[in-house]
């Protein structure tokens, strides 16, 4: 996989999750940050931080950006979220568009 | 008002698959709720429309509870809790502390009494409150409402509130809409309301109120929408700010007698209404404004004044004395009109055939109950952009014989063919019969088609099956039988398959034909139909239900030929109802030639079939 494919997500404690571009768009958010004219530092480097978004729930937002992508080419499998993580990933999804 | 923040909420939970997986996996049980309501922080962060969302949701799914309406309190902007017959003072005394509350709807919760509205008086922030049919709530519960001057929007109809209750609403002053609907409103009460300069929407179904009452609405500038429908009123006051007025089940003298400009209307309800002389009593309404008319049933000497509603787009003629001498009157204001319902009117194929040309915008035509019969379909067929035709109980058969030639009846629905835009059509009669279905074949922006007709066998079936688009078929009363529907091939994008009163089929054969296109809703008097779940509308056994959520949507395709009955699946059932089912299989070969028997003897052979 060429190093132009991947995006690098950011969270708030400071961990990186390296996935593919594709699985990062299906944020409508993200998807502006990357695509958006000029020279944001987000665009250039390919990574976007997310200081109000933990460790833990970004991974499973990760984790679904690729359901999402299986999903939608027609791969049904359940996503499975615990329930002490609903709150605050609603409020990410929220966020992100997704 | 509060349609729309209802809209914005479902908006969230249908654009953002994450969000909705959330709210399901959140309010799955109760122990799922547990994992979640002590996490404060979070909660008090959350935007409002999510945590709307989520405590909508809880309570569809019965997880809602008092204690735990406080973990919303400081977020949740609007609250919809209609019907909710659980609703009580506890709960009152919790939405109390909802700092940011603008709007809450308490309509139909008949444990709210009037003590427990004292919770919620001094709300700050609260200006949309429906209390509308909480029996319990008497003028004692108006006191405490007055301690809410933010107030906008208040319906209390239907409640105990008397006339001297409603006099206490004066203090609320920044009150634009109040509905009064069905509370004795007397002519006093309404008089001491007069500092309610805001107000634009009243109203005053079914109250005391008189002619002198009526006077008294002249003091409300900002008017814009009445009803004194079922009052005793028979003549109002020029009312200039009024744009919708509904005075249904009244004896109407006059309307706005008095010097002036004539009264804007947009839209005027007077259903059941009776007029001495409707010319005179409209004679102060600047007709060429009036865009919606409804005067169903309403008892009406002359229909001279139509040819003046000059940009009328929707007119509602049902059940009143309109005739095909009057019908030119319509054809003259028919270039904008819409949508015309002559349901239950005199109104024949001449009637109809007057109307054709002059109404090129005319999108639903509604003409059941009426003397129309097959000559009436040319001349519908003329009307460019129908989208939906009622022609139910008419006398409509679906062939002309033409005269001389005794054999060959033309199939009349053909003169249909030309409507492009074509999404609905109902028809039903007596008379109508399979042959004459096959132009319905060709028809292929059709969505909805309803038939209703003793005499269609199988044979209508297969017209059917080509329709690329229909979503919605109902067949009812019709002599279809069990394999007959067992090889009906449904089209690709039916939703809706309603057999009520096909006496014949039988409960496997809908259980089986229902199994077999999991994605139809079937209808039928041996169906019981599950009312839980209401969103998707998908027909479906208990034993299937889980079966059913990883059902992918490729599961669609439908073979032309369907196998009658594959073993594995009578293999899951025990294996008594299996022998029932084999002997089914023989005795359905039988009923295929149902057409050799007579009705009394079909009908026995249902009944046999149901002691099986």
């Amino acid at each position: 996989m060429k190093k132009e494919d991947m995006v690098k997500l950011i969270s708030a404690d400071g961990f990186e999750f390296v996935i593919d571009e594709k699985a990062a768009m299906v944020s409508q958010t993200i998807r502006n940050m990357l695509t958006s004219p000029g020279s944001f530092t987000e665009t250039q480097q390919r990574q976007v931080t997310f200081p109000d978004i933990s460790t833990t729930i970004l991974e499973k937002i990760c984790q679904y950006f690729y359901w999402s992508l299986q999903y939608a080419s027609g791969k049904e499998t359940e996503f499975h979220i615990e329930p002490e993580l609903t709150l605050e990933l609603m409020m990410a999804a929220n966020y992100l568009h997704t | 008002m509060a349609m729309k923040s209802s809209d914005l909420r479902s908006r969230i939970e249908t654009e953002s698959e994450l969000i909705r997986m959330c709210i399901e996996a959140a309010t799955e049980s109760g122990n799922a709720v547990e994992a979640w309501r002590r996490q404060r922080r979070t909660l008090e962060r959350m935007p409002s429309l999510l945590a709307g969302a989520l405590l909508h949701r809880l309570l569809h799914r019965r997880l809602l509870f008092p204690s735990l309406l406080e973990v919303f309190k400081h977020n949740v902007e609007e609250i919809d809790l209609r019907g909710e017959n659980c609703v009580d003072a506890e709960w009152m005394a919790y939405l109390g502390a909802f700092n940011y509350l603008h709007s809450l709807n308490l309509s139909d919760c008949y444990k709210v009494n009037s003590a427990a509205l004292w919770s919620i008086t001094g709300m700050p922030n609260l200006k949309e409150l429906d209390l509308s049919r909480c029996s319990k709530i008497t003028d004692a519960g108006i006191r405490h409402l007055s301690s809410i001057p933010s107030l906008e929007r208040l319906c209390i109809s239907e409640t105990g509130v008397t006339a001297e209750g409603i006099m206490l609403l004066f203090s609320l002053t920044n009150l634009r809409v109040l509905d009064l609907g069905g509370l004795p409103v007397t002519d006093m009460a309404l008089s001491s309301l007069q500092e309610l300069k805001k107000l634009n929407f009243l109203d005053l179904w079914g109250s005391e109120i008189s002619n002198r009452g009526a006077a008294l609405l002249q003091v409300f500038p900002k008017l814009s929408s009445l009803n004194v429908a079922w009052t005793k009123v028979t003549k109002l006051p020029i009312l200039p700010s009024l744009a919708h007025l509904n005075i249904s089940n009244c004896t109407i003298t006059y309307l706005f007698k008095g010097e002036g400009d004539k009264a804007r209307l947009a839209k005027l309800v007077a259903s059941g209404a009776t007029f001495a002389d409707v010319c005179g009593a409209l004679s102060n309404v600047e007709t060429s404004l009036v865009s919606h008319l409804d005067l169903s049933n309403a008892h009406i000497d002359s229909f001279y004044f139509l040819p003046h509603l000059s940009s009328i787009t929707y007119l509602d003629l049902s059940g009143s004395s309109m005739a095909d001498d009057s019908v030119a009157n319509i054809a003259c204001i028919g270039a904008k009109l819409r949508y015309l319902n002559l349901n239950n009117t005199k109104v024949s194929s001449a009637g109809v055939g007057i109307l054709a040309g002059h109404v090129s915008n005319l999108e639903t035509l509604l003409l059941s109950f009426t003397f129309v019969d097959d000559s009436a379909l040319p001349y519908i067929g003329m009307m460019p952009s129908l989208k939906a035709i009622n022609l139910s109980s008419t006398r409509i058969k679906g062939s002309i014989n033409h005269e001389g030639s005794d054999s060959a009846a033309v199939p009349s629905f053909l003169a249909l063919k030309d409507l492009t835009n074509l999404e609905r059509l109902e028809l039903g009669g007596p008379q109508i019969k399979d042959a004459a279905l096959f132009p319905l074949s060709s028809f292929h922006s059709l969505k909805h088609l309803s038939l209703q007709s003793g005499i269609l066998t199988d044979e209508s079936l297969p017209h059917f099956s080509a329709m690329q688009n229909l979503e919605h078929l109902s067949v009812r009363d019709a002599v279809l039988t069990s394999a007959g529907l067992d090889s009906f091939s449904p089209p690709p994008a039916l939703r809706v398959l309603d057999l009520r009163g096909c006496w014949l089929l039988t409960e496997d054969a809908i259980f089986l034909f229902a199994r077999k296109h999991s994605k139809l809703e079937v209808r039928h008097e041996h169906v019981s139909m599950s009312l839980s779940d209401t969103g998707g509308s998908s027909y479906l056994y208990p034993s299937e239900a889980t079966s059913k959520t990883s059902q992918s949507k490729q599961r669609q395709k439908i073979s032309l030929l369907p196998s009658r009955f594959d073993n594995s699946a009578l293999k899951s059932y025990p294996s008594k109802q299996r022998q029932k089912m084999t002997h089914d299989r023989s005795r359905l070969l039988e009923t295929d030639q149902r057409l050799k028997y007579t009705r009394e003897e079909l009908l026995a052979l249902q009944f046999s079939s149901t002691l099986f």
